[in-house]
C-alpha cells in the first residue's frame, strides 16, 4: 500500500478539475492511480496556462484596491474557482487580509478548487482560527479530498487547529486521502494518544479499518506499535472487527505490520483473540505472508498463538514448495527470528520438515552460525533435534561434523538433544 | 509513451504523461473535447468576471485597474 493511490480517487480530483462528473471519467478507472495524477499535473498546468497573462493581470490589479473591496470583487464577480486560480498569484500576506473578509463558505469553496501547491505560501500564512473554520466547512461538506490536499501546506498551528474541527470519522476518512502520504506520520505526531485511542475505536465502529490500516502503513515503525498496542488495549470487539475486515477485504499484509509492531504483550493478546483461530482467517493470514513475503511478520506471531492454531498453519504449510521454505528460512536469517522458525519447523509434518532440515544443512556457515547462536541461546536444541531428525544419515554426519566445530557449550547442549532423541548419528556427528 | 495520446491530447495539455496507453482513441478524444470545453468556459468566466469586477471598481480606479488589464 505504501505510496498507493488510488484510481477512484485520482479520478475524482481530475474530473473535479475539469468540471465533469467522476461517472463521465470512470474509463481512467482502468489506468494506475500515479498516471491519473500525472495528467491531473498537467491539466492544471494547462487549465492555469490557458489565461495565465489575464490572472497574472487581475492578480497585479488587486493590489490597487482595499482588501475588503477585493473581497466583494472577489465573491460577487469572479467567483471560488477563479479565485482559487488567482490566489497562488497574490502575495500571500495581502491574500490572507481578503480573506479575512470573505465567507467562511466562500473560501471553502475556493479550498476545493485551489492547486495547494500553487497556493502553498497563502495556505502556510493562513491563521489558524481561519483555517478551523474552512476546515469545520469542508468536513460538513464531506470534501475529505480537499481537506487532504492541504496537509502538507498548512502551519503546525493551522493543522493543529483544523485537527480539533473535525470528527474522527472526518480524520481517518481524509487521512486516506491525504496527495503526500509522507505528511501522515507528521500528523499522527501531533494527536494525543487520548485521541489516537478515539480514532482507533471509530475505526471499528464505523468500520473504517480500510482507511485506519492504510494510515497505518504511512507512519514511522515506531508509530505503528503505538497505535498497534493502543488498539490492543481496547476491547476485543474492536480488534474483532478489525479481523472481520481483514478477513472480507483482503487487508491481512496491512495488518500483520502492524501486530509485529505491537508490544509482545499486544501481540500476545492479538494471537490469543479468538477471532484469528478459525482455519479460514490461519489460511488467509498465510496467503497474505506468501503474496507480499511478510514471512518475518508471520514468524513473529507463530510462537505466540495456541497450540491448536499453531497445528492448523502447519498443517496449511504442508502445500508449500521449496521456494517457499527457502523465502522463511532467509526471512528468518535476515531479522534474527530463528527460534521462531526452528519452533514452527519443528510442528511440521514429515515432509516440510525434512525441506527445512535440508535447507539448514545446505546453508552457508555464517548463516549456520547464526542459526546455533540464537537456538543456544533461546534453548531451542530440541526443536532444532525434531527438525534435523529428518535428515538423511549422510547429512546428520555431514552436519554434526559443521556443528561439532562451534562452542564446546552449545555442542554439548545439542548432543544432549540428539541423546534424548535417540539421534545416534547426529550425536556421534557432534562429540567426533 | 502512447502515439495517440501525445496526437489526440498534446494540442491540449502540450506536455503529455505517460501511462495512459490503456485508453483508446475515443476515450482520448472525449477527455480531449471536455478539457476544450473547461479552458474555453473557464476564459469566459474570466472575461465576463472581468467586466462585472470593472462595475464594482469605484470609478476613480477604474482607469488605472482598466489599464493594468487590458495594457
Amino acid at each position: 500500500m505504501n505510496g498507493y493511490l488510488s484510481p477512484e480517487v485520482e479520478v475524482l480530483k481530475l474530473a473535479r478539475l475539469v468540471g465533469a462528473d467522476a461517472e463521465e471519467l470512470a474509463y481512467f478507472e482502468r489506468l494506475e492511480g500515479q498516471a491519473i495524477r500525472d495528467l491531473r499535473d498537467q491539466v492544471t498546468v494547462a487549465m492555469f496556462d490557458a489565461d495565465r497573462q489575464m490572472l497574472q493581470r487581475v492578480a497585479a490589479a488587486t493590489k490597487l484596491i482595499p482588501a475588503k473591496l477585493a473581497a466583494v470583487i472577489g465573491e460577487r464577480a469572479f467567483g471560488a474557482l477563479l479565485c482559487a486560480r488567482i490566489t497562488g498569484l497574490l502575495d500571500p500576506g495581502r491574500a490572507v487580509d481578503i480573506a479575512k473578509h470573505l465567507p467562511v463558505t466562500f473560501l471553502a469553496d475556493l479550498s476545493v478548487h485551489l492547486d495547494p501547491r500553487r497556493a502553498s505560501r497563502v495556505i502556510g500564512e493562513m491563521p489558524p482560527d481561519v483555517v478551523s473554520a474552512i476546515t469545520a466547512e469542508l468536513a460538513a461538506s464531506e470534501e475529505y479530498i480537499t481537506m487532504g490536499r492541504f496537509v502538507g501546506h498548512l502551519s503546525k498551528a493551522a493543522l493543529l487547529a483544523a485537527l480539533d474541527a473535525v470528527d474522527d470519522e472526518s480524520l481517518l476518512r481524509t487521512a486516506y486521502v491525504i496527495e503526500a502520504k509522507k505528511n501522515i506520520s507528521a500528523l499522527v505526531a501531533l494527536l494525543p494518544d487520548e485521541r489516537l485511542e478515539d480514532v482507533i475505536a471509530t475505526a471499528s465502529s464505523a468500520d473504517l479499518w480500510i482507511e485506519a490500516l492504510d494510515v497505518l502503513a504511512h507512519v514511522t515503525e515506531r508509530q505503528r506499535g503505538t497505535l498497534g498496542d493502543l488498539a490492543a488495549a481496547q476491547d476485543d470487539e474492536v480488534l474483532d472487527s478489525m479481523v472481520r475486515a481483514a478477513l472480507r477485504d483482503g487487508l491481512w499484509s496491512e495488518v500483520l505490520p502492524v501486530v509485529r509492531a505491537m508490544s509482545p504483550e499486544s501481540r500476545k493478546r492479538f494471537a490469543t483473540l479468538k477471532s484469528i483461530q478459525a482455519r479460514r482467517v490461519l489460511a488467509t493470514i498465510i496467503d497474505a505472508a506468501a503474496e507480499d513475503s511478510l514471512w518475518a511478520e508471520l514468524l513473529v506471531l507463530l510462537p505466540l498463538l495456541p497450540t491448536v492454531a499453531r497445528r492448523q498453519v502447519a498443517a496449511l504449510s504442508t502445500s508449500f514448495d521449496r521456494e517457499v521454505f527457502e523465502q522463511i528460512f532467509v526471512s528468518a536469517y535476515e531479522e534474527e527470528l530463528w527460534p521462531a522458525l526452528i519452533g514452527f519447523a519443528a510442528e511440521l509434518d514429515k515432509g516440510p520438515r525434512r525441506e527445512m532440515a535440508k535447507l539448514i544443512d545446505q546453508s552457508d556457515d555464517e548463516v549456520l552460525e547464526s542459526l546455533l547462536t540464537d537456538v543456544h541461546d533461546n534453548g531451542r536444541e530440541t526443536d532444532l533435534v525434531a527438525v534435523l531428525r529428518e535428515l538423511s544419515a549422510a547429512g546428520q554426519r555431514r552436519l554434526g561434523k559443521r556443528i561439532a566445530t562451534a562452542s564446546a557449550e552449545l555442542v554439548e547442549a545439542l548432543t544432549e538433544a540428539a541423546d534424548e532423541a535417540d539421534l545416534e548419528t547426529l550425536s556421534k556427528a557432534l562429540t567426533k | 509513451m502512447s502515439k495517440a495520446a501525445r496526437r489526440i491530447l498534446g494540442p491540449e495539455l502540450g506536455t503529455v504523461p505517460g501511462g495512459l496507453e490503456e485508453l483508446t482513441e475515443k476515450e482520448l478524444s472525449g477527455f480531449a473535447d471536455m478539457l476544450q470545453v473547461a479552458k474555453r468556459e473557464q476564459s469566459e468566466q474570466l472575461e465576463a468576471a472581468v467586466d462585472e469586477a470593472l462595475e464594482i471598481v469605484p470609478r476613480l480606479l477604474r482607469r488605472t485597474i482598466r489599464k493594468i488589464l487590458f495594457g
